[in-house]
């Protein structure tokens, strides 16, 4: 077995993350690189479906109810996300008055953002897991009948074959409306989140009259305004085409027009 | 074995990129302007200025002796410029299309002309690049000589482009909105474009055969250059989805920069335009709209079996790219 790419693989692994048994199903433990576990994992199950001994149906079932365990959280970042995303609170909707009114509504704001990504991030996981689970059947119905031991080779064409399946199916997803929607809400409410968050921290500085970004800004625009009347003033002193560049050009466009085919 | 590897895998975190010499020869601001030192007799030809993409670094084009497409340019006698955009940060905001265009691509373009006493130079335009290089010509025809375009974009509404698709959805004033746009949010785009290549397979085919030193260097640089990406700034980032991917304006017109009118149709010289087959970020048929809105009586289109990336450093690309761009800027 010392030959076995996958056995080497899982050793191989183990190296990231060596405290823990990476053999725990649908775990990934914290240190491991994800795709060297995941591609270990999968070989497990490779090879618990080859010689899993029950009928076909049920092994392969078991092999696709895997894959869309294993890979529901490939994608992270904006697609991830476990906020609340329910109805809005009783805090949020609750009249702003007093001094503190506009502090009051900057937070209402973010919270609701908060919660629209949450919302959004909902769908796309959804989407995602839709599509997992259509590239799970289209992987389960290429599966040939188990049979044991499964070779090297047939393990690194089962996982070219899984990963086939599930772009396929990911590309059809992705293409959609729902899919490009969700992602520009969450793009959005994420955008939101930040600019109130932002606006808060700001209102902090102003009161303990450290800088802002906004006069940040203010003194970059002054600035660029500032270089633009300067180049202004270059391209009257200098203007941009040669007398020489003239003529060359007339005499390309004269070669070119020879040379025209 | 696998400890092999994991040990290769931990020597080679620190593999540079690069590998040709050069010379800063002009800068302004965090732009810097090479020229590539000469490997081989020069033929004395007119420079060839490539200009790479605002996302990722520009590395890529010299990643190592094997998989450099500069060194192939230089091996064939070319004199090789590169613009290096560098890291914008919050002071590059406000940084528009107009000053990537004509402040930082048109002085290195005026820059080396004057070095070298000449009217007009070679554009090699790679990616995003591509379309900066193609809207320099429109502005400027009297500056290019001869015009390359490498797996750049021009019909942004083509079937198959994914990140056109999500794009045009997007509501990209807010999303930018007074800032620079994280590259690191980007790079989770375009990897969502094929998630379980780009994140899962691509790791596991490091055990297929036995990897040498040599590839496992590869990966590691490779892997340092995706992961490698400048914040972009915002008013250019805001300016270049709105106008290309969600407005289309190479192709419908309407584009205007520097209160000046940008059309393809103007452009009459020389065009040779490389294009991947397996391109997911570009599609070819994105690049290949380029033939029909040109004036140009002398248009090459070369397709190759590549992806996006392999277009510079497969080992495929570095025997078919450089001696192509050499041979058809040669005959001109």
């Amino acid at each position: 077995m010392a030959t076995d790419p996958w056995r080497r693989w899982a050793a191989f692994a183990a190296l990231f993350n060596p405290a823990v048994d990476p053999v725990g199903p649908f775990r990934r433990p914290p240190g491991a690189f994800g795709p060297f576990f995941d591609a270990e994992q999968f070989a497990s199950a490779a090879r618990a479906f080859h010689q899993s001994g029950e009928d076909p149906q049920t092994a392969a079932a078991a092999f696709g109810d895997f894959l869309r365990d294993q890979f529901g959280g490939l994608l992270g970042g904006i697609w991830g996300g476990s906020g609340p995303c329910g109805e809005a609170t009783a805090a949020e909707e609750a009249p702003a008055l007093g001094p503190a009114r506009e502090q009051q509504e900057r937070l209402q704001r973010a919270a609701a953002a908060a919660r629209r990504l949450a919302q959004a991030q909902r769908r796309l996981q959804r989407l995602w897991s839709d599509a997992l689970g259509e590239a799970a059947r289209a992987f389960v119905s290429r599966l040939d009948a188990p049979a044991a031991p499964p070779t090297p080779e047939a393990v690194h064409a089962l996982y070219d074959a899984w990963i086939e399946c599930a772009e396929a199916a990911y590309a059809r997803m992705a293409h959609g409306e729902a899919f490009g929607a969700a992602l520009a809400d969450a793009l959005k409410a994420s955008t939101d989140w930040r600019e109130e968050s932002a606006a808060s921290i700001e209102a902090w500085a102003k009161w303990l009259d450290w800088p802002t970004r906004s006069e940040i800004n203010s003194l970059s625009l002054r600035l660029r305004a500032l270089e633009e009347q300067q180049r202004e003033r270059k391209r009257e002193r200098e203007p941009p085409v040669r007398a020489g560049a003239k003529k060359r050009t007339a005499a390309v466009k004269k070669r070119r027009g020879r040379g025209k085919r | 074995m696998s400890a092999g590897l994991y040990a290769a895998l931990s020597a080679a975190r620190h593999c540079a990129p690069g590998c040709s010499e050069k010379d800063e020869v002009w800068r302004s601001g965090k732009m810097r302007l090479y020229r590539y030192r000469s490997i081989s007799p020069t033929s004395g030809a007119v420079p060839l200025l490539i200009v790479y993409a605002l996302v990722n670094r520009p590395y890529m084009m010299d990643l190592e002796p094997d998989r450099s497409l500069i060194r192939g340019l230089l091996s064939h006698g070319l004199d090789v410029y590169l613009i290096d955009w560098g890291y914008p940060d919050g002071a590059d905001r406000f940084t528009t299309l107009e000053n990537y265009l004509e402040d930082l691509l048109a002085g290195c373009v005026e820059e080396i002309l004057k070095a070298r006493g000449l009217d007009a130079l070679n554009l090699l335009g790679v990616c995003q690049g591509g379309v900066f290089s193609l809207c320099f010509a429109a502005l400027h025809p009297e500056r290019v000589r001869n015009l390359i375009t490498m797996v750049t974009p021009v019909d942004f509404h083509t079937s198959a482009d994914l990140l056109s698709k999500w794009a045009r959805k997007i509501d990209v004033d807010a999303w930018v909105g007074q800032a620079n746009v994280s590259g690191e949010v980007l790079n989770q785009l375009f990897l969502a474009l094929m998630p379980f290549r780009l994140s899962q397979q691509k790791y596991v085919d490091l055990l297929r055969g036995a990897p040498d030193r040599a590839r496992i260097e590869n990966f590691m640089r490779v892997e340092r250059w995706i992961y490698d990406s400048p914040d972009q700034a915002g008013a250019a980032f805001r300016e270049f989805v709105v106008w290309f991917y969600q407005q289309n304006r190479l192709v419908r017109g309407g584009l205007v920069i520097g209160g000046r009118s940008v059309e393809l149709r103007t452009l009459e010289l020389p065009i040779l335009n490389l294009m991947g087959t397996r391109d997911h970020l570009v599609p070819p048929a994105a690049s290949a709209a380029l033939r029909g809105l040109t004036r140009s009586s002398d248009f090459t289109t070369l397709e190759l079996d590549l992806g996006h990336i392999g277009m510079y450093v497969s080992a495929r690309a570095q025997r078919q790219v450089p001696p192509a761009i050499a041979e058809w800027l040669a005959a001109r």
